[in-house]
């Protein structure tokens, strides 16, 4: 395997697996390993049988090619207590293109991060098609709607979510918002979790909506990630390939629970983790939490907040801390990386910045 | 004494005082001496962003929800430089009370609505005379509880909080914090006269208060005025039980008398007490003995041969207390003490104003008064006792009402320990014949003045005032009543029953008792 950043891949073999993997999971850090193993081994197998995957930029297909996002929605635990089956995904974009009466000539992760980047994989490979080096939100945002294409003016809907069950469930739904709450309740109705796809669209339109080469990033991150070396160099690794920051190094001296009243709109309960910073000003962080950190406050004033992706390392195994696994007395370095450029503007903050997450205050890249 | 100034804004330790901030509690007080200007209930964090300094900023609805937003409203009011944060307890976490001292901000939480505290603050700063005048009246109502001076002194204390008070009798601290009294440069002193009876001065409450609070010197004046009264109460209280005031005063002396006595303590040096407070047991009758003391013993002119009884140790007390109330009066043994403490060597000036206050009052009661002399703390209190009580004895030769001044005694102090009664009833064995003769009187006195005289019968009458032969008959009548003087190995015997018979009769009705 090769080590650090080649740039944009052409294609995806199963050697590039464990890689995407590491990759999807640093930018989502919320999520535990818990189906790690089996979601591996099932998606290298299938790349072995079905050969590499090829991977373009939507400028390398012709604009009037058909493209589908495809997603895991739903909980984490549900997909772990009732498995994939593994035809979920096929048969959700078969679904979709009974409905639209139209053949996707590529498919696109609606999300490159977490088991969401995996499975758009495995439905190229399934369906033959190539993946889009692209995708809606550059790491997650909790709501379907939370996206570049939403955004630039395109609709989720037509859409269909399939469930492990075997059923399958069509939204045509106008506004987007709307799609989002119609979504919800079907998908606990269909096990907890299921197979989406949405946000049909053509190439022409990904070249001018959907966030470029964040697949491709996902590889490059995994292989450092992958990479045994001490937390200092990796953070400075990442710092190179990312852009990221160190905010500061602490340890972890509280884990709050529900500490505010949980919004409607946000489906995570909330809660604070507090970090006494080791050496700098000796400052005190909090971290808010709600599906992944959504805010990191130093001494009360807010130093960064969604859509910024804040991760914690752990300095003693110099590997990513999923947010299931803190513990008081841990330490870490809180890393702030910013999302892209898009979710910075007006439209973009008020979509998912941290007033969304009910944290009323000016986000700190725009003061 | 400064007028008060009641627009000046109110500090955070005085807002603390007066409900409803008297209910909240204190997570973090970085200043309580921090000025008040203005109250802003904070409910967005919008509003949060015009913050002016030295405000009291209560957090609700959306800025108090807890979690971050205590620690982002933290850091706001940390920015524009507020007072204090007031935060309903719901929003209260652990970690805001490290970040509110970290960043030393002061944190109140409140278990009460926070619109009705920030509406009953805002009264409460737009009207700080009010303000002070409820805590005025809160601290009058817990004065009045007290029945001690020590609880009087505790009250004014835990009130004023950075600004120590003390009672001082004479410039010496009789209770209270001692730091009161002591000159610091960037401290101002608020004095306060407290009268006893007929309006004499009797006491003085101290107070010290910190330059950059100056302007609390008002306010402090207000508090120590208020508790005069309950001082007077308590210690009159205290003088009006009397029987439990003799027992411990007596207790009190036998203390000083021991510590007087300890041999370590060395002579020359004034006992010092502890600075943070005076002992109980001298601080709450009133003693002084540091510095110089000059003892009076007072005592009848008869020697009682046993205590003297109580009726007259209270008309004592009574009259002590009326014309000399900063001296003590200790009932002692056949006898009273009394003592003069000032800061430094006296003249004795002020010792004989007292006596001549006293004189009258001792003729009455047919008592004789004894001075000592002035020495240094507890030992000298002990040693000038003693003198004054020799004294005293010496004085009784010049009948009621008479006063002796020790350094005017000498060796005749040595006579005044002879028990005159029991020598005289000696002599009623010894010498019957002439006891029993009408003319004892005249016989004895003769034959103590030819004695005293060497024997010469011409100074004798002399002082007599009679003629020689008239002396010369009269020795030789007393000889053939039993008086015989010429023998060597009895004069001193018979020199002495002269001289105390001579005493016995001649206090006025002591003879006919004979």
């Amino acid at each position: 395997m090769s080590i650090g950043y080649v740039g944009s891949g052409k294609s995806i073999t199963a050697a590039d697996i464990p890689a995407l993997y590491e990759g999807a999971k640093f930018y989502s850090p919320a999520v535990g390993d818990a189906s790690k193993a089996s979601l591996v081994s099932w998606l290298m197998d299938l790349l072995e049988r079905n050969g590499p995957v090829v991977l373009v930029r939507p400028d390398a297909l012709p604009p009037q090619v058909h493209c589908v996002s495809l997603c895991v929605i739903g909980s984490g635990a549900a997909l772990a207590d009732l498995p994939p089956s593994g035809d979920e995904f096929v048969l959700a974009v078969r679904e979709l293109e009974h409905v639209m009466h139209r053949r996707f000539g590529a498919v696109y992760p609606l999300a490159a991060a977490t088991i969401s980047a995996l499975v758009p994989l495995a439905a190229a490979s399934q369906l033959d098609v190539p993946l889009l080096d692209a995708d809606g939100m550059g790491r997650t945002f909790a709501l379907i709607h939370h996206t570049s294409m939403s955004l630039a003016g395109l609709s989720p809907a037509p859409l269909v979510v399939r469930g492990p069950t075997g059923e399958t469930v069509t939204i045509e739904v106008r506004a987007s918002a709307r799609a989002d709450t119609l979504l919800r309740s079907n998908v606990d109705t269909l096990g907890g979790w299921a197979a989406l796809a949405s946000y049909p669209c053509t190439a022409g339109d990904l070249r001018r909506a959907a966030l470029p080469s964040t697949v491709s990033r996902l590889i490059n991150v995994g292989r450092l990630l992958l990479e045994p070396v001490g937390a200092d160099v990796l953070v400075t690794r990442l710092a190179a390939v990312t852009g990221c920051q160190r905010i500061g190094r602490g340890r972890i001296v509280e884990l709050e629970h529900l500490s505010r009243p949980s919004d409607v709109t946000i489906p995570a309960h909330p809660s604070s983790v507090v970090i006494d910073e080791i050496g700098g000003q000796g400052r005190l962080f909090r971290l808010e939490l709600r599906s992944e950190i959504v805010a990191v406050f130093a001494d009360g004033a807010l130093a960064a907040a969604a859509p910024d992706l804040v991760c914690l390392v752990d300095i003693l195994r110099g590997e990513l801390a999923t947010l299931d696994s803190l513990e008081p007395g841990d330490v870490v370095d809180v890393l702030v990386m910013p999302a892209d450029a898009i979710w910075y503007s007006a439209e973009g903050l008020a979509m998912v910045g941290p007033t969304s997450h009910g944290i009323p205050l000016d986000h700190p890249r725009r003061r | 004494m400064r007028n008060r100034p009641s627009t000046a804004s109110l500090d955070l330790a005085e807002l603390l005082r007066v409900e409803p901030l008297a209910r909240a509690e204190a997570v973090h007080l970085a200043d309580p001496s921090r000025r008040v200007h203005q109250v802003v209930l904070a409910e967005t964090f919008e509003r949060l962003g015009h913050i002016v300094p030295h405000s009291v900023v209560v957090l609700h609805a959306e800025a108090a929800a807890g979690g971050w937003s205590l620690a982002a409203a933290l850091h706001a009011a940390w920015e524009r430089n507020a007072s204090v944060v007031v935060v309903p307890r719901a929003a209260m976490s652990s970690s805001s009370a490290v970040l509110a001292e970290r960043l030393g901000i002061a944190l109140l939480v409140i278990d009460d609505d926070p619109v009705d505290v920030a509406l009953t603050l805002a009264g409460q700063i737009s009207a700080p005379q009010c303000a002070r005048a409820v805590r005025v009246a809160l601290c009058a109502e817990r004065l009045a509880e007290q029945s001690s001076i020590r609880g009087v002194l505790g009250v004014l204390n835990t009130e004023l909080g950075h600004v120590p008070v003390a009672l001082t009798i004479g410039g010496s601290v009789v209770a209270g914090r001692a730091a009161a009294v002591r000159e610091r440069a960037d401290h101002e002193q608020v004095r306060v006269q407290v009268h006893g009876a007929g309006e004499r001065p009797w006491a003085e409450l101290v107070a010290s208060v910190p330059t950059p609070a100056a302007d609390l010197g008002g306010h402090v004046g207000t508090l120590l005025r208020l508790a005069r009264l309950p001082l007077l109460a308590a210690w009159a209280q205290a003088r009006m039980d009397t029987s439990t005031q003799v027992a411990q005063e007596r207790a009190a002396f036998e203390m000083l008398r021991r510590l007087g006595s300890e041999p370590a303590t060395d002579r020359a040096v004034p006992v010092q007490y502890d600075g943070a407070e005076s002992t109980s047991w001298s601080s709450e009758l009133g003693w002084r003995v540091e510095g110089v003391n000059r003892a009076v013993w007072i005592a009848p002119i008869q020697d009682p041969g046993s205590e003297p009884p109580p009726e007259l140790t209270q008309l004592l007390r009574a009259t002590w207390q009326r014309h000399l109330p900063d001296w003590p009066i200790v009932a002692d043994d056949d006898g009273w003490i009394s003592w003069q403490n000032s800061a430094d060597a006296d003249s004795g000036t002020a010792m004989r104003r007292g006596i001549t206050t006293m004189t009258p009052t001792a003729r009455t009661h047919a008592l004789v008064l004894g001075v000592g002399g002035a020495h240094a703390g507890i030992p000298g209190l002990m040693r000038s006792v003693v003198e004054a009580r020799l004294a005293a004895y010496v004085a009784r030769e010049g009948g009621a009402g008479s006063v002796t001044w020790f350094d005017q005694v000498g060796a005749q102090a040595a006579l005044a320990w002879l028990p005159v009664g029991k020598i005289a009833q000696v002599a009623d064995f010894c010498l019957a014949d002439l006891m029993a003769a009408r003319d004892r009187s005249s016989l004895v006195e003769t034959v103590l003045t030819v004695l005293d005289c060497g024997g010469s019968l011409s100074q004798a009458s002399a002082r007599l005032g009679v003629h020689r032969n008239t002396v010369l008959s009269r020795v030789a009548r007393a000889k053939e009543l039993g008086l015989v003087f010429d023998d060597p190995s009895r004069r001193l015997a018979l020199h002495v029953v002269c001289y105390a018979l001579g005493a016995l009769w001649r206090t006025p009705g002591a003879e006919r008792s004979q």
